[in-house]
């Protein structure tokens, strides 16, 4: 399934290559990330989203209480299956302001635990990967100098199953979040998500 | 100069007049916003907490709860983007195209201010003034039901994934008919549920069907069941949706539901991102009377014509149907697929009027639902019903299946298409006639799938029964014979020629069918149990008593044979082995036919009491006026002259055409000495029946013994006028 998509995609990617090449220097400025990345469940600072030699970090920005984050769970367990083996590491980012440690154990009772859960109040993930609701996705990568610094190469959408609130397709038709770790993983110009990503937004302080 | 300077100054105060009333609205709304800012406790409490908590509320289908300020201010912005999109509340008619109760459409004011709310920082206000939040109890709405149904085993709905569609099937373990009035349903996990259908199965055809799984629910989206042999046309929407209350039937018309009857709950399924458990339970509330007004579900379609190419983007099906009698419409069901984009359903009146039924720009799956008008939309006989929905099978539909966009039939499947309009129609009484309008929907459906395929099996089929109830044999014989021209080994269309060919007559060869039905299945108990009733009518009862003696090897349990038999062997004067086989009926399953038939042996042994009993058991089932004769009858030999006259009342009320129960009223209203009534129910039977010397002999004996010779003595010689050998008219004449 997966090898039949990424065949499909093969003939586009030249023009993507192209169309991505100019997104790129406007979007990829290098954005150093600050020492911490928010809360873990109990309560210690996040230092590092990474083991040295992480090939990338994905960010998947949830929400408990909503419901199109909740339809993603299980797609962000299988590309973290997908990739872990080549140095992917998942993130699950809790942004809403309000959200409780607690509140996040209770969920992932119901729905499953995770590696790597942090709560991000401060908004420091939100910031770097300019997220704006939940569902979404980021593609961070480690920045050449090494350290615990990254770089957001990729936002937004997972893929195309929502196209806004009320229109959805029976089932995606483009994986852009998948697309996006092979293009780091392959070495190639990220390309960026052909649509917005659909959601519930991102609660703020107030 | 002033005049003039005048005229021209109320010519600019006119101007100004105009302009002031055109912009008076908007003005009075911004000053409005300025004085009083739009707060959660005054102007969005009361909307969400109308249209919104119904769903969004703990346990609710809603992902979260909207009954609190807090909870809006969570969810505000949201709220206003739904609202603007008119994605929420969830409601696909287009308003003006059909007046439905219960519209969930929220009105451009309110939108507004959810809009300003939002965008003026979600102010709460006093919270004195918000309204109490609704409380959604976890109890049945309607109290404790008369009987609970849960499906049996419960279903795991994966994590993730395509929707599923899954009908799960309920027996219903009576054993008497009953009438059901109100039903809710309870998905069990209402996240889950996007809508679901109730399915009446008479002949538990789709548990046969599926003998070893069916516990499991059975995948597919639409299904057809075999309604049986009796003329009983599905005629309710039992339809469930997110926030649906409990289903009150309209009065007089519970639907319902016999032993051996399944329900089947047809289930639309969206995962939630974590495996849930779905096992939905049914109460059933339980009328005391069966239903006095009979709706019927009409359907048009076309799904035969349903071929649509890749890409297409307006692709269009069409039906219509004529009616052949008035009748008042009481809601419509608009379905298609993934790819039904407008959905116009609407009526042609006789005078060229055209009357929408419903209008859907932009139809969704996911929010279908059955529509109910506000009240019933009459539509006169000749209306012609027209369906007309537009597909579109391009890649700009995201909800199209297939990327890329494939070829489309019409099927059961998800990537199927489907194009249907149900509406549920109650018939007006047809003038001067007793004939169940219902028989001529039918045929007039039946003849437009037919015009539409004409080898559409179950529409000839069908057709051929109503024309059965009519009476109209030969056209069914003709019909049955073309189901078996195609079908040459369908043993139910042998059986109905077998019936229909009795029916004209011809019961050697309905005889000869039924043999045939029995060679290609020997298990056929239809097959046998026709033939064995076919040989009893035509007084060969040893042959029909073998018949009937090998139905029951195969099924002891079948009463209805235990019944039959006992009949025959009551004929033959086997007494008291008829006795036997009408307890054994009663014994498996209580029903009528028996009841009555062991309360006539015990009457006609004269054990009165022991028959007033079967009979008053027997009409606890049917409201039968042959019943109500008998216990009358035993009733007024018992000296039991008020419950007698009960009894007669009933008859009469059943056959309000016939005269012989308005001659048993007066002859019981005689007895009782009230020759008032007696004479008031004499005149009627002779209303009734005017040409009948007897009736006017009784009426002469009437008014003699209430004093009244004058009248009395023009009843005997109006008896002598009709009937001039008269001779108890005669003597009474005499008697004068």
């Amino acid at each position: 399934m997966l090898f039949t998509r990424r065949t499909m995609r093969r003939p586009l990617f030249t023009i993507c290559v192209l169309v991505s090449a100019f997104l790129y220097g406007g979007m990829c400025q290098a954005q150093k990330t600050q020492a911490t990345y928010g809360y873990y469940l109990n309560g210690e600072p996040v230092r590092s989203l990474a083991p040295s030699g992480a090939s990338a970090v994905v960010l998947f920005f949830a929400a408990s209480d909503c419901p199109i984050s909740n339809r993603y769970v299980p797609e962000m367990r299988h590309i973290e299956e997908e990739f872990a083996a080549r140095g992917v590491v998942l993130w699950f980012v809790y942004p809403n302001y309000g959200t409780t440690a607690d509140a996040v154990k209770q969920h992932e009772a119901v729905y499953g635990s995770e590696k790597h859960v942090l709560l991000d109040p401060d908004h420091q993930l939100v910031t770097l990967a300019r997220a704006k609701v939940t569902p979404e996705s980021a593609v961070l990568v480690p920045e050449p100098r090494g350290g615990d610094t990254f770089r957001s190469v990729y936002h937004g959408r997972i893929d195309d199953r929502y196209v806004r609130l009320g229109q959805e397709r029976p089932k995606a038709t483009q994986h852009d979040l998948e697309r996006a770790i092979s293009d780091v993983l392959e070495g190639h110009v990220v390309q960026q998500p052909n649509g917005p990503a659909v959601g519930c937004g991102i609660i703020g302080h107030p | 100069m002033t005049s003039s300077g005048a005229k021209h100054v109320s010519a600019i105060l006119l101007c100004a007049g105009v302009f002031l009333a055109f912009w008076a609205k908007p003005f009075h709304v911004r000053v409005q916003a300025a004085t009083a800012p739009v707060t959660f406790s005054r102007q969005i409490a009361p909307i969400l907490y109308k249209q919104c908590s119904s769903c969004h509320h703990p346990g609710g289908s809603g992902p979260f709860n909207l009954l609190s300020y807090a909870d809006a201010k969570r969810w505000g912005i949201q709220i206003k983007t739904v609202t603007q999109s008119r994605y929420m509340p969830p409601w696909l008619p287009e308003p003006g195209f059909g007046n439905f109760a219960d519209s969930r459409r929220l009105s451009a004011e309110d939108i507004a201010l959810l809009k300003e709310w939002v965008e003026s920082g979600m102010p709460e206000g006093d919270s004195r003034e918000a309204p109490k939040a609704p409380v959604f109890s976890g109890e049945w709405q309607l109290g404790m039901p008369d009987l609970v149904l849960k499906v049996t085993s419960p279903m795991q709905v994966p994590a993730s994934g395509t929707d599923l569609f899954r009908n799960f099937i309920l027996p219903v373990p009576i054993t008497e008919t009953k009438y059901v009035r109100a039903m809710e349903i309870r998905p069990g996990a209402a996240q889950v549920v996007h809508h679901a259908n109730m399915l009446i199965d008479r002949t538990a055809s789709l548990r046969r069907q599926h003998p070893d799984d069916w516990m499991q629910g059975v995948p597919g989206m639409e299904l057809t069941v075999d309604s049986g042999d009796t003329f009983d046309p599905d005629s309710h929407f039992l339809f469930w949706k997110p926030d649906s209350p409990a289903l009150i039937e309209l009065s007089g018309m519970p639907w319902r539901i016999d032993p051996g009857n399944d329900l089947i709950l047809n289930m639309h399924l969206k995962p939630t991102g974590k495996v849930e458990t779905l096992q939905a339970t049914v109460g059933l509330y339980f009328a005391d009377k069966p239903a006095t007004a009979h709706p019927m579900l009409l359907q048009l379609e076309h799904d035969g014509a349903i071929d649509i190419p890749a890409g297409d983007a307006a692709f269009v099906i069409e039906d219509e149907l004529k009616l052949p009698v008035d009748v008042d419409v009481l809601g419509v069901y608009p379905h298609a697929h993934y790819l039904g984009k407008r959905l116009e359903g609407y009526a042609i009146l006789p005078d060229g009027e055209k009357k929408w039924l419903v209008l859907i720009r932009d139809w969704d799956i996911d929010r279908q639902s059955v529509y109910r008008f506000q009240s019933p939309t009459f539509l006169p006989k000749n209306t012609v019903l027209h369906m007309r929905y537009t597909y579109d099978n391009s890649k700009g539909n995201v909800r199209n299946p297939n990327s890329p966009p494939l070829r489309v039939k019409a099927g059961n499947r998800s990537v199927d298409e489907m194009g249907h309009l149900w509406l549920q129609v109650l018939p007006r009484p047809l003038p001067h006639t007793e004939e169940d309008p219902r028989v001529l929907l039918e045929q007039a459906w039946m003849q437009n799938n037919l015009r539409k395929d004409p080898k559409d099996h179950t529409a000839l089929y069908n057709l051929a029964s109503a024309d059965m109830i009519s009476g109209d044999y030969r056209p069914a014989v003709d019909l049955y014979r073309r189901i078996l021209t195609a079908a040459p080994t369908d043993v139910r269309s042998l059986i109905a020629l077998g019936t229909a060919l009795d029916g004209i007559g011809d019961w050697q060869q309905a005889q000869g069918e039924y043999e045939r039905a029995l060679t290609i299945d020997p298990q056929s108990a239809d097959a046998r149990f026709d033939l064995a009733h076919l040989e009893a009518k035509h007084d060969n009862y040893v042959a029909a008593e073998q018949e009937y003696r090998r139905l029951l090897v195969e099924n002891p349990n079948d009463a209805v044979s235990h019944n039959e038999l006992g009949g025959v062997l009551v004929t033959v004067g086997r007494t008291a082995e008829a006795r036997q086989e009408f307890e054994s009926a009663i014994a498996i399953a209580p029903n009528f036919d028996a009841l009555y038939n062991l309360a006539g042996i015990e009457a006609d042994n004269n054990e009165l009491p022991g028959a007033a009993v079967l009979l008053e058991r027997a009409l606890k089932l049917r409201d039968d006026a042959d019943a109500h004769q008998l216990l009358g009858n035993i009733y007024a030999q018992s000296g039991k002259l008020a419950d007698a006259l009960d009894q007669f009342k009933s008859v009469q009320t059943l056959r309000p055409k016939e005269a012989v129960p308005h001659r048993q009223l007066a002859q019981l209203y005689s007895q009782m000495g009230q020759l008032r009534d007696a004479i008031n129910e004499q005149n009627a039977a002779i209303s009734l029946e005017p040409k009948n010397a007897d009736d006017w002999n009784n009426l002469g004996v009437l008014h003699a013994r209430n004093g009244e010779a004058g009248l009395a003595r023009k009843d005997f010689e109006h008896a002598l006028m009709l009937d001039p050998q008269h001779a108890a008219a005669r003597a009474n004449l005499a008697r004068l």
